[in-house]
């Protein structure tokens, strides 16, 4: 028999949870952090997890254990603290990973009309900066040990255990158990409930020696697991579980609950929403689990994700425009140390191909974007290493100065190629390519944001988190960015709604992303992967159901150029409001193998004979005026 | 956002209340093309379930010679001697088959049409089919549109029935759809005037069915015509449909609407069709033609990609491999030369339908399962090596 893949949290308050697992050989357990653990259930790669609730609600289609981490009262570990009082807080710095505890001090702030509450007042941090951003009108939701040890450093401290408990009456379950519905057997669910038994008999002395390894004294640790945490779901706590999921799907944090707590090891079958039900919920604006995307995207039909996407589409944009730019595509070196095994594009180091584009044909094709009323060159290249951030930083303020054209320029990829290749941070590259001219940065690379898919497909590039966490930086900056997905190597459906939801999710924490488009791969000769799935049909569904998942994205984009530009029109009924780019030099496009050059006449023909009317656009998606 | 009106016209599909003219006017004018798309898919999986058909055919063109000046023809040339002008010798166009033909794979179908060449005697058209009947036996002859039928009869002074009844003693067996265009007198004195009229396009494919042979029949769509043109010609096709059903020899099989291609023709200056018109052609179509089996996406004039939505929208079928077409490729076609039998089990699956393989008279030849198992199908080399670029 395999082995149970179990991932538990290496928090204090949890460690009761799988004490008694830690020799058991029929277990393989994982310790890490709750953001961790959640992805490892959301991209299947355990059997059952201790994940924070509000991870649980974005994945839907969960069941809970009754055991977990449940706050009665004070909980000493959730907490926003400042030098300011809380009511004055006018910005929140959070490790946005730890949705629960963001959404929950969102809440408790917006509850108490501190405006650090609203939208948009979130200033995500990586973990080890949350503390040092606090400051002024800058609260800091601090959560798990460090909470415990930056006890009485700062003046003003809200418990956020201790105020849910207040204000509702009930305690707060920060995390549970959770499996999948139905893939759970009841030998898993005994197994975990005599293990809780023994971790909760033994929790003063899991605490006595987590503080001995720290060197701390034991009686602080003692007491907070003892006291302030209970490792039990009672029905009061499953009515504060099922208060705070509710809330927050009222105020738009989380979409509704699709999750319950089982007591029995045998539980009823849940019934399901209707796909008619998702389907009216998702085009009246509201959102879906990840469970209830995959649902739709698979199960409803042509027609219905279209005129749900078209809905939200016309809801979010204005119903009868189509948005395109005028700006062009320029590979500045085709030199790239990550040989992934879907381009064809890339030459090694050294091959006698490579190239890197010299000033003189750079300004040649710069010159015609200008000539042609661009705005802006898109500027991508292989990640080559003989090019250091001083040849970017002249080449960004050569453009600036010579052509003054927008700079949509370097994926992630390249940017944390650029970071290791100089030993600085990503934000550091950001602002030193920011100061030069750097705009916005484009959405390339992101291909799936699942890692088996990317080490399947692209061993050497960048993890998902890495991907995602560029962006966070670049949003951070105030750049913009744009989103993409690149299906049909060897991902699954159930992969492809995980990118959405991760998009999404980034797109709560800094609203930095402008638009996404998807597209899927372009088999061609040289590429050394085999083919997914494919097909025109599969590419509505699929831009459909990202106009369905992604709620906090403005615009979608038709990728007329993989899929032909009869079929972006017809694109264009199923969310998208924009069609991209105009196409400077021939293109082979289609499978047909057809080569296409798109002028901004022939774009505004196609759109206008589609029903629409196109309107330019700058890389923020403002309307440029009317059509010339 | 649906019209009152299309609540109406859903209500009838769902009766099994034949649609009007206006009815079909209206399904043009529908505002909610999802709408319109999703009850064509209805009668077609009411119909044919996810099957989807097509068949192993070649393609031959024996002379691009034509004395009829169609406005949207990148194909014919007025006389022999011009530029670009050839005719085939019976024996060159056994050999120029032969080229098309791979041995261990042959067509279930051979499929011509010509130009209206003034200057070959009848005997011509009769070796070429007793030519290929002899080499190919196995290979269904479905040869020469209606319109050249009808030049057939008027050109060597016999009727059409006399025309028909010689070639089927050579060796046809049935009549390819083309030649339809938009059987509207108004638009085609406009576009091809000095061809068959649109009486006269039915009287041939109205004497075919009497003598038992099957038939099919097209649609050029997109240039001048308006949509009224559209229904009508629709309207006309099921009259004579109904006729002869009712007789109960031979009929229509398939309807196939074709996108015009404005490259290289007389009528440069129009766009074409949008996707969505194409989409929405096939709809209209599959509803208006409640007494035609079958409704083709054609994937050499819409291209393979909107062909598969077409799938989706009303059509059960996407004609075959195709092999050596030249007609479309005349007008630029964005569509590639020839699929092969991979490529459009590949092309029906992707769009979640189950492939079938059929003969000419939509017989099946084989099945094919339902399996999910993409990554057996070869894939074709889509790119041919040149580099994509992304728009993001």
């Amino acid at each position: 028999m395999s082995r149970l893949r179990v991932a538990g949290v290496g928090f204090l308050n949890a460690l009761p949870l799988t004490h008694g697992l830690a020799d058991d050989p029929s277990i393989e357990l994982f310790l890490g952090l709750p953001s961790e653990v959640a992805r490892r259930l959301n991209e299947g790669e355990c059997d059952l997890a201790l994940v924070p609730v509000a991870a649980a609600a974005t994945l839907g289609d969960v069941d809970f254990l009754d055991l977990g981490i449940v706050a009665r009262g004070p909980v000493r570990s959730v907490v926003v603290a400042a030098n300011e009082p809380i009511e004055r807080l006018e910005h929140l710095a959070l490790d946005a990973s730890s949705r629960t505890s963001v959404v929950l001090a969102r809440l408790e702030l917006a509850a108490r009309g501190v405006r650090a509450g609203e939208r948009g007042r979130v200033v995500a941090r990586p973990p080890s900066e949350v503390v040092t951003s606090i400051g002024g009108s800058v609260g800091g939701v601090i959560i798990g040990d460090p909470a415990l040890d930056i006890e009485g450093r700062f003046p003003h401290v809200l418990d956020l255990g201790r105020a849910w408990n207040e204000r509702t009456g009930l305690p707060f379950v920060f995390a549970a158990w959770a499996a999948r519905r139905g893939s759970y057997t009841e030998a898993l669910v005994d197994r975990l409930r005599r293990a809780a038994a023994e971790g909760i008999a033994a929790r003063e002395e899991i605490a006595r020696r987590y503080a001995s390894q720290r060197g701390l004294p034991p009686a602080g640790f003692v007491s907070y697991l003892r006291d302030s945490i209970s490792h039990t779901i009672d029905e009061r706590a499953e009515q504060g579980l099922s208060r705070f999921l509710t809330d927050a799907a009222e105020a738009k944090l989380l979409p509704p609950p699709d999750v319950r707590v089982i007591r029995t090891a045998r539980p009823e079958p849940k019934p399901r929403a209707s796909l008619d039900a998702l389907l009216v919920r998702v085009a009246d604006g509201g959102r879906l689990t990840a469970t209830e995307g995959l649902r739709l995207y698979e199960e409803a039909s042509l027609f219905d994700l279209g005129l749900a996407a078209d809905a939200v589409r016309k809801r979010k944009n204005k119903p009868d425009v189509v948005t395109y730019i005028v700006d062009r595509n320029v590979n500045y070196t085709n030199v790239c140390t990550t040989s992934c095994k879907f381009c064809a594009f890339y030459r090694p180091v050294g091959h006698d191909d490579g190239y890197v584009l010299s000033r003189e044909v750079l300004g040649q094709k710069l010159q015609e974007v200008v000539d042609a009323g661009g705005v802006q060159i898109l500027l991508q290249g292989g990640l080559n290493p003989n090019l250091r951030i001083e040849w970017y930083e002249d080449l960004f303020r050569w453009i600036k100065a010579t052509y003054g054209l927008g700079l949509h320029a370097l994926s992630p990829e390249e940017i944390l190629h650029i970071s290791i290749l100089e030993g600085l941070d990503v934000p550091a590259v950001l602002r030193r390519l920011n100061t030069a001219g750097l705009d916005s940065v484009p959405g390339g690379g992101a291909e799936i944001l699942v890692d088996r898919v990317r080490r399947n497909i692209a061993k050497a590039k960048c993890t998902s988190e890495e991907w995602l966490s560029v962006m966070r930086a670049a949003h951070h900056m105030g750049l913009r960015s744009s989103g993409t997905m690149m299906y049909g190597t060897t991902d699954t459906a159930q992969d492809r709604i995980a990118h959405l939801v991760k998009l999404r999710d980034l797109q709560d924490e800094t609203g930095g992303f402008t638009a996404f488009f998807c597209w899927d791969f372009q088999y061609e000769r040289g590429t050394r992967i085999a083919s997914g799935d494919h097909g025109t049909v599969l590419y509505l569904r699929t831009q459909a159901i990202a106009r369905l998942m992604l709620d906090n994205v403005d615009h979608v984009g038709a990728s007329w150029v993989t899929q032909g530009p009869h079929v972006g029109q017809v694109a264009l009924r199923f969310g998208a409001d924009d069609w991209g780019s105009v196409m400077f030099e021939e293109n082979v496009v289609s499978s047909a193998g057809t080569t296409f050059r798109m002028d901004a006449a022939r774009i505004e023909d196609l759109v206008h004979r589609a029903g629409y009317k196109a309107v330019r656009r700058n890389v923020k998606y403002q309307h440029l005026g009317e059509p010339a | 956002m649906r019209s009152a009106r299309f609540a109406e016209i859903e209500a009838k599909v769902r009766a099994g209340v034949r649609l009007d003219e206006d009815d079909g006017l209206a399904l043009f004018e529908e505002p909610d093309f999802l709408a319109l798309g999703a009850l064509a898919n209805e009668v077609r999986e009411k119909r044919h379930g996810d099957r989807t058909y097509f068949n192993r055919n070649v393609r031959l063109e024996t002379t691009n010679v034509c004395y009829a000046s169609c406005n949207f023809c990148s194909f014919a040339k007025l006389e022999e001697g011009m530029p670009g002008a050839h005719t085939m010798t019976v024996a060159q166009a056994m050999e120029a088959l032969r080229r098309k033909i791979d041995p261990s794979a042959p067509p279930t179908e051979i499929h011509v049409v010509n130009g209206l060449h003034k200057g070959l005697p009848f005997s011509y058209y009769e070796e070429l089919l007793s030519e290929m009947r002899r080499e190919y036996p196995a290979a269904h002859r479905k040869c020469f549109t209606a319109v050249e039928i009808h030049f057939f009869a008027q050109h060597y002074g016999m009727t059409v029935r006399e025309v028909l009844e010689k070639l089927i003693a050579a060796g046809l067996e049935s009549l390819p759809g083309g030649g339809a265009e938009i059987l509207h007198e108004d638009v085609r004195r406009r576009i091809s005037n000095d061809k068959a009229t649109g009486e006269e396009y039915l009287a041939v494919h109205r004497e075919a069915h009497a003598l038992g042979m099957m038939t099919n029949s097209t649609m050029l769509y997109g240039h001048i015509e308006t949509f009224a043109h559209r229904v009508d010609h629709m309207l006309r096709l099921r009259a004579l449909q109904d006729e002869s059903v009712a007789r109960g020899k031979g009929r229509f099989q398939a309807f196939i609407p074709l996108a015009f291609h404005p490259d290289g023709n007389g009528m440069e200056q129009l766009p074409g069709p949008t996707g969505v018109d194409d989409l929405r052609t096939l709809a209209v179509s599959r509803l208006m033609l409640d007494n035609f089996e079958h409704l083709k996406a054609y994937w050499v004039s819409s291209t393979p990609k909107v062909a598969q939505i077409g799938l989706a929208f009303g059509a059960d079928d996407v004609d075959g491999t195709i092999v050596g077409e030249t007609i479309y490729t005349a007008a630029k076609k964005k569509a590639p030369d020839g699929l092969s039998v991979d490529d459009l089990v590949r092309l029906i699956r992707e769009a979640g339908r189950i492939p079938v393989e059929r003969d000419t008279l939509y017989r099946v030849v084989r099945e094919f399962p339902r399996a999910a198992l993409e990554g057996q199908f070869k894939v074709r080399d889509r790119r041919q090596g040149k580099h994509l670029s992304v728009v993001s």
